[in-house]
């Protein structure tokens, strides 16, 4: 039976304020296309129920580069019923060994965030 | 007794500081740009470009005059400044979008980082 490789690049959104998984929140992971120097679209989807985005990338196509994770942050809160001092949040990072595996969590509330490299 | 108060230009309304929270000293020298979004083009104009002096703030980010509600952008030149200090970093650079829409506060968005790591707050 094929087993699908999970992706290289992993992410995980808490929400502090709650102390809750950040569930259902959009993100997108772009690539920055050095010859034309823009942001290429990779790949886009939501966090589940535990704050978990699968599926990120493949292994094949997590060559080097400049890469960025958007997360839709302030739709989030609306969703919620708040305001965010933060409209999205724009993590922006450099892999220069692909073969490694990346986790980048974002834990945040609707006035401050962090981030680190796990992996 | 005479009181001399010297005219000063009014503070920025928004003010940010960084700290090196490997070596847990302030972030000097650190080149920081302010931008700020046309509301109907959605480009960024670019209102200041600075660098953290060795208190780790920037002051003069902005006047009150050209502090308008909004969507603004702190870009922080994370990538060259742990560069010169001969180190790489995960982030090439850090970039922290807001929106202001109460004029009357004061706004305070300092960023905290390693080579490995960043977090940001709003302050006041």
């Amino acid at each position: 039976m094929a087993v699908a490789e999970s992706s290289p690049l992993t992410t995980h959104v808490m929400n502090t304020s709650d102390g809750v998984p950040g569930a259902k929140m959009a993100l997108s992971l772009h690539r920055l296309d050095t010859r034309l120097m823009i942001w290429s679209m990779i790949s886009v989807g939501t966090t589940n129920e535990d704050g978990y985005c699968p599926g990120l990338i493949s292994r094949e196509a997590f060559i080097p580069g400049m890469y960025k994770l958007r997360f839709e942050t302030g739709s989030y809160w609306e969703g919620l019923g708040k305001t965010s001092f933060y409209p999205y949040v724009e993590i922006v990072f450099t892999i220069h060994y692909p073969a490694e595996r990346f986790h980048l969590p974002l834990l945040m509330s609707s006035f401050s965030y962090s981030t680190c490299r796990g992996n | 007794m005479h009181m001399i108060i010297a005219m000063s230009p009014s503070p920025s309304p928004l003010t940010t500081h960084v700290l090196n929270t490997a070596l847990g000293v302030p972030g000097s020298n650190m080149t920081l740009r302010l931008y700020q979004q046309q509301p109907l083009t959605t480009v960024w104009h670019r209102i200041t470009t600075g660098t953290t002096n060795g208190d780790e703030r920037c002051p003069g980010l902005i006047t009150q005059e050209q502090f308008k509600p909004g969507v603004y952008k702190l870009h922080f030149e994370t990538g060259q400044y742990w560069a010169s200090m001969g180190q790489t970093s995960f982030y090439p650079y850090v970039e922290i979008v807001f929106t202001i829409s109460d004029l009357g506060q004061r706004y305070h968005v300092p960023l905290l980082v390693s080579r490995f790591s960043y977090s940001t707050y709003r302050g006041s």
